[in-house]
């Protein structure tokens, strides 16, 4: 509790004004506790002072914060039209086959959550697939299984 | 050109000229053309230009349609509404058909329906058919965002009112947006529900039928309802409202909005405790002791007779408790009665409010523009008058500074003072502390809504000295609020005989032997003086289930030979002249002025009278809010009550190592008490707080520990 | 590729290191902006006419020219750095900071330097690990370095997924630690922005492009290119092209060129059927418009722009409605929900393009569809919904028959042999609760 606490404070800190830290701190509390919960959102409110409502407000805007459970690896698909010209359905469909999940679940043992993202930025280098927020470029469905075995194997 | 300070424009080709930063849609307004808005409400800060609703064709500015309400008027601007553009037509016809592509359009059922400004808009502007031809996004409907408030997702527009009244105005941070794009929805954390002192503003905020009050749900359609306008009486702030009644009940109260007294806004108290005209225990017929601890219902006539022996039986020995809820003219009918009838001057008054205060006479609206404020008295505002807290956030986001002592007010010029706490002295205190401090205005904060026009109508009936009566022979406690009083309790164990006048069996049972029926603020005509000085017109909304007062005190003046009318405009027109400057009964108006201050400054005390700081820290007991009377028989009202815990100073958590949310033990002589801490930027170091009802009996000096 | 001026030396050395990128003359810029005075760097960057390269291609020299000076406004100023780059098609940014990290802060100090910030906010996209790592790594090793920071702050701000927040008011909300939504204009940020103090914002590449401006004078960088697109731009080439990648190429050259030259053609040496030249909210130009100037005039006389110089390339299997429906559902996803043509309008207009795909669209539903488009254009908060609105529209008058064949064979004529076929775009998806119930 307090190390967050702490930390939080010191990035408010870091702004002219403290509202800015609030990315930074939600951010922070996803890392710790793999996403929003109630509980995360509420000892992120403390810590910045303010309500948790507010910090829902915020964290519910923003594709990367989530406010339910993820496995404890996530795999996102580029699917926006540069990936999607080059492939990006068939890699996302082969890692629902490989995974045994359809985009947007996690597996049953919660090691990884599937899905597909809104154009990564990366779209001379599609198909790009964000593991764990790094990218992989070039990705076709033939590298999948490998992808997924590095995933098992905890690399 | 247009003269300093204004500027001259056109809209729909009609010149006008308004002052110079004046919004478009007020200038608008001007030309006597309506801009039609979902979004804009000036109340809630800076347009946000959300609902383009407002669209007009305007030069000079870009070649596409303008958010109206995100401008201000300019010399030589070229205004082009509906009304004579086909671009703004053709927009704001937009608007409407993409609002109502979602919206179920469940009209009927709907309790805004016939005071909905979606509809109202929609026939003045929409499309007359739909050509959306899917299947409308659903939401499970509606759902309870308190016991107060059911929120209908389906029917939200999403103009954000409600939410940026809950950031931006009461700045509670607990109703806000959650998710993204059409996604988005209106929302509390989790299951919490919407529970801060000033909720119930945005179901009147709300442009449609998506917030609705729980209590006024099904209860009426607005053909079948009338409302009267007067004031609220459960604090001394006097909201102005609008009663809503429907056959003889009111169903709901709305604001009215007075701009230097409330802005529009009332707390929950003042918008649902009407509950309590229709409590289970609530009285019609008086009541006489008959056993020990028996009553037995009598007849007036009767009462009035039991009244008159127990009147003369005192010999002159009565003492009056007042309740400071009393109307000016029921406190000086019975004041008239007591004092010339029975040469009985002797009152427990409530906080009398000093008239050297009448020199630092401002507006509430004054607060908003203040540089520095100061709060002194340490109990909590909101507590006590709750909008006053709204106009010092409000100050605060003007960038004022507020301060908890007068040291810290510095080199600042026309500073405002408000005390809101014990030890006041009725404000004389203050009034030397302005005059020391050159403020601009004093604000002192009485517990109850006309404490200063009760105190005022005691005295114009007389000016005897009173003397104490001991053994007091007949102790009368006027009212809820005095029935109440652990003070007045106690003095009632030394009367001989007690005659109560309350509205509840459950205040008065026991140890009365006389009881009359009350009357509530709403049920009764005449007018309140609240904690600005300012003279207020309560009218009656609806009949009440016994004679108002003043009906059996003139009867029971008759039998003292004292002069008393029934009607309330009567007994005004002879206190006036006395106490409020013979201003006529009929000019108290709905939007009452204040009257100016008064000249020269009444001397004071001297300003050195700070109390000796106890070791330790001191307690503030408070009574919360969300207590009393009324409020106990409002069920929906329950949830809002105070929560187990003590607020403490930032400084003095800081020196403790305390956190908001852990449990602190407050603890004096031996005892103590367990609650939750809450970190508090408003309370100044040396101060703990904590509502009457949690406090136990802690004394006023108090150890922390967790 | 002759006249690099963001990537230049950047392939022959790891620029990436500040003693690498002080050899080839970096930091000397910096240093010659400060013996300048800030009035004279922006004069010498209003002489180069540097167009911002964010999408709005707004003058560079004479936005920083609208900051009030101290006595007009007290209050501080800032320098806001848009690197949230999130436009479909768009990934210049990400290279520019991962290889040239240091031109992209030199750029930002001098800029910080010509509008008196003593704050430099790099508002990054969230997903972007990659660069930022890049980005803390070289302000590591500036650490110290007080002949090249002197006091100025740079702060890394970290998005969190949302597109909106690129627009220059939503990255300002967003960094004040609010839900990105836009606000209105006026006031603009130059005079109201970050914590209501004057605000600069700019895009990476604006950025990166500063010193070598400010090395060889305006009045050398305007030679660069044509009038009224002065300079190099680099342009970001992806979809159906063999040689896919960033490009820095002088303002002006061809479509033509970027997709055959540069690019390397069509894959499979397949048809072109058409291009999308400046990112997703750019018109749409077909196979026989490409003859063009990537340049300002050039593209307006199409209609369209260079934006933010995303070139996505499509061949002859892609279907047009696939492609309206894949953008129009971006839009809707990265819809802030503020303004209700936006937020109600993409979502219309997936619902009415998903009809016409499946087949089920009657005739009068193909104009509604343009209806809508209309009905959203121009009327607004910012321009997320607009563009929706007119890159929609261009798919369809540019490809009209196409439409048509859709609604008059009750399908479509391309089905599965479409690569954007059943693309499943995240907003068929519900990730945070309470989710509403849409009905199938
Ligand atoms: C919806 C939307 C998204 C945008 N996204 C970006 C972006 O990702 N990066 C960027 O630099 N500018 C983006 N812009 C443009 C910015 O609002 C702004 O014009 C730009 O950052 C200014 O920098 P410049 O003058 O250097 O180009 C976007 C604008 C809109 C309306
Ligand atoms: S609930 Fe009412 S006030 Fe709140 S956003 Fe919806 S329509 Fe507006
Ligand atoms: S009233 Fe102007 S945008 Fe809502």
């Amino acid at each position: 509790m307090s190390e967050l606490y702490t930390e939080v404070q010191r990035l408010k800190d870091s702004y002219p004004d403290w509202h800015s830290a609030m990315l930074p701190a939600l951010r922070l509390a996803h890392e710790k506790h793999g996403y929003l919960s109630p509980d995360a959102l509420r000892e992120c409110a403390d810590a910045l002072g303010t309500t948790p409502a507010v910090c829902e407000a915020v964290a519910s805007f923003y594709d990367m914060l989530h406010l339910k459970p993820i496995g404890r690896h996530m795999v996102e698909v580029c699917t926006n039209v540069s990936c999607a010209l080059v492939g990006a359905q068939q890699v996302l469909e082969r890692f629902e086959q490989e995974l045994d999940i359809s985009a947007g679940e996690t597996t049953p043992d919660g090691e990884v959550t599937l899905r597909p993202i809104e154009c990564l930025g990366g779209c001379g280098w599609a198909t790009i697939v964000s593991v764990d927020h790094h990218y992989r470029t070039h990705v076709k469905p033939e590298d999948v299984s490998r992808i997924v075995q590095e995933l098992r194997n905890g690399e | 050109m247009s003269a300093a300070g204004t500027v001259r424009l056109t809209i729909d080709g009609i010149q006008v000229e308004v002052p110079k930063g004046t919004g478009l849609v007020e200038a608008a307004l001007a030309a006597g053309i309506e801009i039609p808005v979902f979004c804009y409400e000036p109340r809630l800060g800076a347009p946000v230009g959300a609902c383009r609703m407002c669209l007009c064709e305007i030069t000079p500015g870009p070649p596409k349609p303008q958010a109206a309400c995100t401008l201000q008027a300019t010399d030589g601007m070229d205004v082009r509404t509906a009304l004579t553009s086909a671009v703004a037509a053709e927009a704001q016809n937009a608007t409407l058909e993409f609002i109502l592509v979602n919206h179920p359009l469940d009209c009927p059922v709907c309790d805004k329906g016939g005071e909905c400004p979606l509809q109202d808009l929609t026939f003045r502007y929409g499309p007359g058919n739909t050509r959306m031809t899917f299947p409308k996004r659903t939401f499970d409907k509606p759902i309870p965002i308190s016991p107060l408030i059911a929120l209908d997702r389906e029917r939200c527009i999403l103009c954000y009112r409600c939410t940026r009244f809950s950031e931006q105005v009461a700045e509670d941070g607990q109703l806000v947006a959650v998710n993204r794009g059409s996604q988005t929805q209106i929302a509390t954390f989790e299951d919490e529900p919407y529970r801060a002192p000033f909720t119930g503003n945005v179901i009147e905020l709300c442009p449609v039928g998506a917030l609705t009050s729980t209590t006024y749900r099904f209860e009426a359609r607005p053909w079948e309802i009338q409302d009267v306008p007067s004031v609220c009486g459960l604090c001394p702030v006097g909201c102005n409202v609008d009663v809503t009644t429907r056959e003889g009940k009111v169903k709901r109260i709305l604001s009215r909005n007075h701009p230097e007294v409330d802005q529009g806004w009332l707390c929950d108290k003042g918008r649902f405790a009407h509950q309590h005209l229709n409590a289970d225990d609530r009285l019609s017929d008086p009541l006489l002791r008959v056993r020990r601890r028996g009553f037995e219902e009598i007849s007036w006539e009767r009462a009035l007779d039991v009244a008159e022996q127990l009147l003369r039986g005192a010999d002159g020995r009565i003492v009056t408790a007042l309740s400071g809820s009393e109307t000016v003219e029921q406190a000086y009918a019975l004041a008239k009665l007591l004092r010339r009838g029975l040469s009985s001057h002797t009152a427990m008054l409530p906080e009398e409010v000093s008239d050297a205060l009448d020199s630092f006479r401002v507006p509430l609206s004054a607060i908003a523009d203040a540089d520095v404020i100061a709060v002194l008295g340490d109990a909590p505002i909101v507590e006590r008058a709750p909008i006053v807290e709204l106009w010092v956030k409000q100050a605060k986001r003007n960038g004022a500074r507020v301060v908890t002592s007068l040291d810290e007010i510095g080199e600042a010029s026309d500073p405002i003072l408000i005390w809101c706490g014990p030890g006041g002295g009725g404000g004389a205190r203050l009034a030397a502390l302005a005059e020391s401090a050159s403020a601009k205005g004093a604000f002192y904060l009485p517990e109850t809504a006309n404490a200063r026009g009760v105190c005022d109508a005691w005295a114009a009936a007389a000016d005897t000295e009173p003397a104490n009566p001991d053994p007091i022979g007949l102790l009368i406690v006027s009212g809820d609020e005095a029935a109440a009083n652990p003070d007045v309790r106690a003095l009632a164990e030394q009367a001989e005989r007690v005659l109560v006048i309350s509205m509840f069996h459950g205040l008065a049972g026991g140890w009365a032997d006389l009881v009359l029926p009350g009357t509530s603020y709403l049920e009764r005509d005449g007018t309140y003086v609240n904690l600005e000085g300012r003279l207020q017109r309560l009218r009656r909304a609806v009949i009440p289930p016994a004679p108002d007062e003043l009906v059996w005190i003139s009867r029971l003046a008759e039998r003292f030979d004292v002069a008393v009318s029934p009607y309330p405009s009567a007994v005004f027109a002879e206190v006036s002249p006395i106490a409020f400057g013979g201003i006529p009964f009929g000019v108290v108006g709905d939007l009452a002025e204040l009257p100016p201050a008064t000249e020269g400054h009444v001397p004071g005390q001297s300003r050195d009278m700070a109390v000796s700081e106890p070791s330790g820290l001191r307690l503030i007991r408070y009574r919360p809010l969300f207590s009393g009377p009324a409020v106990e028989r409002t069920p929906e009202l329950q949830f809002q009550r105070p929560l187990a815990e003590v607020e403490i100073s930032r400084h003095d958590a800081t020196d403790r190592r305390i956190r908001t949310g852990d449990d602190v033990t407050v603890s004096s002589n031996g005892t103590s008490v367990t609650l939750r801490a809450r970190i508090s930027d408003d309370l100044r170091a040396g101060v703990v707080r904590v509502a009457d009802e949690h406090a136990g009996d802690l004394q006023p000096t108090v150890e922390l520990s967790t | 590729m002759a006249n690099e001026v963001v990537f230049a030396d950047a392939y022959e050395r790891d620029l990436t290191k500040l003693a690498e990128y002080e050899a080839t003359g970096g930091y000397a810029a910096l240093a010659k902006a400060r013996t300048m005075g800030p009035q004279a760097v922006i004069d010498e960057v209003s002489a180069s006419e540097l167009r911002g390269r964010g999408g709005a291609f707004f003058p560079t020299g004479r936005k920083w020219a609208f900051i009030p000076k101290p006595d007009q406004n007290p209050n501080p100023h800032y320098l806001v750095v848009n690197a949230d780059e999130s436009e479909p098609g768009s990934f210049k940014d990400n290279e520019i900071m991962a290889r040239v990290p240091h031109r992209f802060i030199e750029g930002c100090l001098i800029t910080a330097h010509a509008v008196e910030a003593k704050w430099v906010f790099v508002y990054i996209r969230g997903e972007y690990t990659r660069p930022y790592e890049v980005l803390v790594a070289a302000l590591e090793e500036l650490k110290g370095r007080e002949d090249i920071l002197d006091g100025v702050t740079i702060v890394l701000h970290r998005g969190a997924g949302a597109y909106i927040c690129g627009e220059e008011t939503a990255l300002l909300e967003s960094l004040e630690g609010k839900r990105g939504q836009p606000r209105t204009k006026p006031p603009f940020p130059a005079v109201e922005g970050l914590y209501r103090s004057p605000t600069v914002v700019n895009n990476v590449e604006t950025m990166a492009t500063i010193p070598p401006i400010i090395d060889i004078g305006g009045a050398e960088y305007a030679k660069l290119g044509v009038p009224d697109s002065r300079g190099t731009r680099v342009v970001s080439i992806s979809g159906h092209v063999k040689r896919p990648g960033n490009y820095e190429i002088e303002n002006g050259t061809s479509v033509r060129s970027l997709i055959y030259d540069l690019g390397g053609g069509i894959t499979e040496d397949r048809e072109l059927k058409a291009v999308i030249p400046g990112g997703s909210s750019t018109v749409i130009l077909r196979y026989d418009e490409i003859d063009v100037g990537y340049d300002f005039n050039s593209l307006l006389a199409l209609k369209t722009a260079m934006g933010s110089a995303g070139v996505v390339v499509l061949d002859d299997r892609c279907c047009m409605v696939q492609l309206g429906i894949r953008i129009s559902e971006f839009y809707e996803h990265e819809s802030c929900g503020k303004c209700t043509p936006c937020r109600e309008g993409t979502r219309w207009m997936t619902q009415i393009l998903r009809r016409l795909e499946a087949g089920d669209a009657e005739q009068h539903e193909l104009d509604l569809l343009l209806d809508v488009c209309d009905r959203i254009n121009g009327k607004c908060l910012c321009p997320l919904g607009e563009t929706a609105a007119i890159a929609v529209a261009s798919y369809v008058d540019k490809f009209r028959g196409e439409f048509q064949q859709h609604v008059d064979e009750g399908g479509c004529p391309f089905g599965e042999s479409s690569p954007l076929h059943n693309v499943l775009a995240p907003v068929a998806m519900h990730t945070h609760s309470p989710v509403a119930v849409v009905p199938a």
